[in-house]
């Protein structure tokens, strides 16, 4: 039943992985690839990195509509519905695409890993807690909080009532002196 | 597709899930052309019925209700209307003069003139229409595709390259650049005239950015066609106090009266459709010196700070623009002390003081009106047999009125520049606290 | 190792909870509106409502648009409904049902919660019409801001548990409910639970100012299950706030199961009431709010757990 399982999200998330590149609109592409990343999420959880997978589900669901909304904005496309060509560069990509593919799915059958150290315990999770705020805390804790200073800075610039004062006093037109 | 082939054959009993279905409340989307007080009663009554649901889109209504006559330039928009409504649909068309003569515009609508049990009415065309014995309408309008495309560019999709063409019918946006200088997508839009915040024939021609208001053109008013010379005979007090003396009691509930409606239809846009309700059944019973229901209202809306959320800062307009225009409500929420009441001795002798907030944005118009309300409340009932007016000019409800016009122009003029960089809730906010009625060119004299 | 065979059986309880806690929403929703508006309540109508509207829009034919995506259109309520029905896998509803072998349930319900965003924003770009879509984007700005919060806010009440299990932190609250030891864990989880489910003051993607957004082109079976999802994910919410933050299944008296589904009707209730006393806050306001207030009172309610839990552990 595992087995299966892992059979149909594997499939699952190479499928969706192709169709990535064969349809023909924005939106569509980007939740195709969302597609795939919740199959690898699964499969990641199945392999009891439970908290792995679902971080990978939960980043990607936002990043996905992020770029779904970007590639709407600046591409003249009226919301992504009409068709559009989504690939360029056919022979490169397809050459690029392949080679990666078989590169690291050699890597994954023939490389020789080092013999399981974890057991499958519910303690994955807090190893990995100790592993990022361990050693590596206070790079991680740096960055993090400096992102999020920076998110925060730049929502209050870009708010109507801004820190300055109201963000249309001063903003000219682009082209204008 | 079930709708579409309900089929009884007599003397049989429908299905279980039809029966429940007409047991369901009614819900009607409700368009309005030139209408009547009557009317507008009519359907703030409707609102009160809790087996009746006015939609907000035509989409999931079953029953179309047209209310009055539709000028020619807003028939086009009705039938729309009309053919979006999913079956099991039925219209029904209600108009002052039912027998006089009119254009096919829902050919097959059951007429009724004002007079009907409306409630009553719809009720019963629900029920007939979801067991089976009335069949749905058809639509008015063919099918048709907004542009030829089939078959022409590389695809068959009707475009070539990326931009060319008009791609499955639509043409692509242009681009335009927006306030930070990105060049991002700009769509064209029209809203209106049916669009539910609306007042009835406001047709706004928008470019969207995102949603954030790029251009805002107003439409030409559809009922600027017939202007008429004021009808004296009308309900209307304030129409009546051009030309003779009356009641201060009957002008001042009249206007309290209208500032609840008004704040109903605020409060249901701004996401209160029950306090919209509680509006609503207050003006329904409003009283001289009924003051409590208003004050505990107001202390609703203070502790829930629903006020400041949907309107501080929203829709703030130049103070030079609507000083000495004789705009009402909206000067004085903009801390103007303009009100024609001040030099009117009837009220001078009431110890009239005008209303005034000074925020002049949606979040002071809507206290300045529900002050106003409780302040014509108690006016009303200390006025006594006091008249006023005969003199042509009469502070109405939406401003000054005269003979020959009222606020309504110079407000509309207001709308492009104040639209323009507003997110689309706070325009439809601001068009909302702006108060208009497009109908209302009565006292407008063709000179 | 999952039992599939429990699983069913649970999946089938799943679907009834969640069904009879919408039935339960719709009729305290429509109770609580009348009770605002001053209005009569005839207590048959209303407990009768939600079966009578289920049969008119099951009657009620499609709405058709020009060129939608069908597939991507049709899939939106049922994403929705899915995301509902699997949060409640890692509630426990009392101390024997758990939850299906999942451990970090909380991470777990996030996860889903962000799953949310593209439910909307499908249903609004899909539909091929210029009001959804306005919707659809509405409710990106408003998930991004008030994810973080939620997820925030969801971490320090697991801090006291020192797991990410929703069990463990329901019994971590034996001796005291994370609602008082996290005065400020409640009420941004719940600002947070209305902006998942578009209710009441955070309902802007389906807002009147467009003339229903999301759902304005949807008519019949398909808004009908919209709407259905869309009330069970506030069930959902409502269970993971009182699981997490009011004790769960624990009280005197009454079985575990009760508590928990009192517990959760009292978190429905105070939502629902909310959407119909305060008005729907303007997008720009809500998310500079999220940003500069309600993250950084997050992430104070986080500090403060973790630094209770510091100093009661034995060093």
């Amino acid at each position: 039943m595992r087995v299966a399982l892992f059979w149909m999200l594997a499939v699952a998330s190479i499928v969706s992985g192709w169709r990535v590149f064969r349809t023909d609109s924005m939106v569509r592409a980007a939740y195709w690839l969302m597609a795939s990343f919740v199959a690898v999420g699964i499969i990641m959880v199945q392999l009891d990195a439970e908290f792995l997978g679902l971080v990978l589900i939960l980043m990607m669901a936002g990043e996905m509509t992020i770029m779904a909304v970007f590639m709407v904005m600046f591409m003249m496309n009226p919301a992504g519905l009409n068709p559009m060509m989504m690939v360029h560069q056919h022979r490169a990509s397809i050459v690029a695409g392949v080679l990666a593919f078989v590169g690291l799915a050699g890597v994954g059958i023939f490389a020789r890993f080092p013999e399981p150290t974890l057991r499958a315990s519910g303690q994955v999770t807090a190893q990995l807690g100790h592993e990022l705020l361990g050693d590596s805390m206070l790079i991680f804790e740096t960055a993090g909080v400096a992102l999020l200073a920076t998110m925060i800075g730049a929502l209050a610039i870009a708010g109507a009532t801004g820190r300055f004062g109201s963000a249309d006093e001063g903003s000219q037109e682009p082209g204008e002196a | 597709m079930a709708g579409a082939r309900v089929e009884v054959v007599l003397g049989q009993r429908p299905g279980i899930l039809k029966r429940l279905a007409a047991m369901a409340p009614v819900r009607v989307f409700a368009i309005s052309g030139s209408e009547s007080a009557e009317i507008e009663t009519l359907i703030a009554d409707l609102e009160l019925e809790q087996e009746i649901v006015l939609t907000d889109s035509p989409r999931s209504a079953n029953v179309l209700l047209a209310m009055g006559e539709f000028p020619g330039s807003m028939q086009e928009s009705a039938r729309r209307i009309h053919d979006q409504l999913c079956g099991p649909r039925r219209t029904l068309w209600l108009r002052q003069n039912v027998s006089a003569p009119s254009e096919a515009i829902f050919p097959k609508a059951i007429r009724e003139d004002t007079h009907c049990d409306l409630a009553l009415l719809l009720r019963k065309i629900h029920r007939d229409l979801l067991t089976g014995v009335e069949p749905s309408e058809e639509p008015i309008l063919p099918d048709e595709e907004p542009a030829l495309w089939r078959g022409v560019g590389p695809y068959g999709q009707g475009g070539t390259g990326m931009t060319g063409g008009v791609p499955y019918g639509r043409p692509m946006p242009e681009t335009a650049p927006d306030r930070d200088g990105l060049a991002l997508d700009q769509l064209s839009v029209r809203v209106g005239p049916f669009f539910r915040p609306f007042p009835s024939g406001l047709t706004l021609a928008l470019k969207l950015q995102g949603d954030v208001i790029q251009e805002a053109a107003v439409a030409e008013n559809p009922f600027d066609a017939k202007k008429l010379n004021p009808d004296f005979e009308s309900g209307d007090p304030f129409i009546r106090a051009l030309s003779e003396p009356v009641p201060v009691v009957e002008m001042e509930m009249a206007r309290a009266r209208h500032h609840l409606h008004w704040l109903c239809n605020a409060l249901q846009v701004h996401g209160l459709g029950a306090l919209g309700l509680r509006t609503r059944a207050i003006a329904r019973s409003l009283s001289p010196g009924m003051i409590a229901p208003i004050a505990q209202l107001r202390k609703i809306l203070r502790y829930s700070r629903s006020v400041s959320l949907v309107g501080a800062g929203v829709g703030v307009i130049q103070p030079d623009k609507i000083r000495d225009r004789g705009l009402g409500p909206v000067a004085r929420a903009a801390g103007l002390r303009e009100d024609l009441r001040m030099t009117d001795p009837a009220y001078q002798e009431l110890g009239f003081e005008p209303v005034v907030h000074a925020e002049n944005d949606v979040r002071s118009r809507l206290w300045q009106r529900l002050d106003e309300a409780m302040q014509s409340v108690t006016l009303a009932a200390r006025s006594g047999n006091a008249t006023s007016g005969g003199g042509g000019r009469v502070e109405g409800p939406r401003g000054v009125i005269t003979l020959d016009g009222n606020s309504l122009p110079l407000l509309l003029g207001l709308l492009p520049d104040l639209l323009y960089g507003l997110e689309w809730g706070d325009a439809v906010a601001t068009v909302v606290s702006l108060d208009l009625d497009l109908r209302d060119v009565r006292s407008q004299r063709v000179s | 190792m999952i039992s599939y065979g429990r699983l069913l059986g649970e999946l089938a309880t799943i679907a009834l909870v969640l069904l009879a806690g919408v039935y339960a929403t719709v009729v305290i929703d429509l109770w609580a509106g009348r009770m605002v508006a001053r209005a009569p309540v005839r207590a048959f109508r209303a407990l009768t409502f939600p079966i009578r509207q289920t049969a008119l829009f099951l009657l009620q034919q499609r709405a058709t648009t020009e060129r939608p995506d069908a597939p991507l259109w049709a899939l939106a309520p049922a994403l929705l409904a899915a995301i509902a029905a699997a949060s409640l896998l890692v509630i426990p509803f009392s101390s024997q049902t758990s939850a299906a072998g999942i451990e970090s349930g909380i991470v777990y319900f996030g996860a889903l919660m962000a799953l949310v965003m593209i439910a909307v924003y499908l249903n609004g770009w899909s539909a091929n019409s210029v009001f959804p879509i306005i919707g659809g984007y509405r409710f990106i700005a408003e998930a991004l801001s008030y994810e973080m919060p939620l997820a925030l806010v969801l971490i320090g009440a697991a801090l006291p548990a020192q797991s990410l299990s929703v069990s463990a932190i329901v019994i971590s609250q034996d001796s005291l409910w994370n609602v008082i030891r996290q005065p400020l864990g409640l009420p941004i989880y719940l600002i947070a639970g209305l902006g998942v489910a578009f209710w009441g003051p955070l309902a802007l993607p389906d807002a009147a100012d467009l003339a229903g957004g999301t759902e304005s082109e949807l008519s019949g079976v398909q808004l009908l299950l919209w709407r259905t999802a869309r009330i069970a994910v506030l069930v959902a919410v409502a269970a993971m706030g009182a699981a997490v933050f009011l004790g769960g299944w624990t009280g005197p008296w009454l079985p575990g199961a009760v508590w928990m589904t009192l517990k959760t009707i009292a978190l429905i209730f105070i939502m629902v009431g909310a959407g119909h006393l305060v008005a729907r806050v303007r997008l720009e306001r809500f998310v500079l709010v999220a940003w500069t207030v309600l993250i950084p009172l997050a992430l104070l309610d986080v500090f403060a757990a973790g630094a209770v839990v510091l100093a009661g552990s034995p060093r």
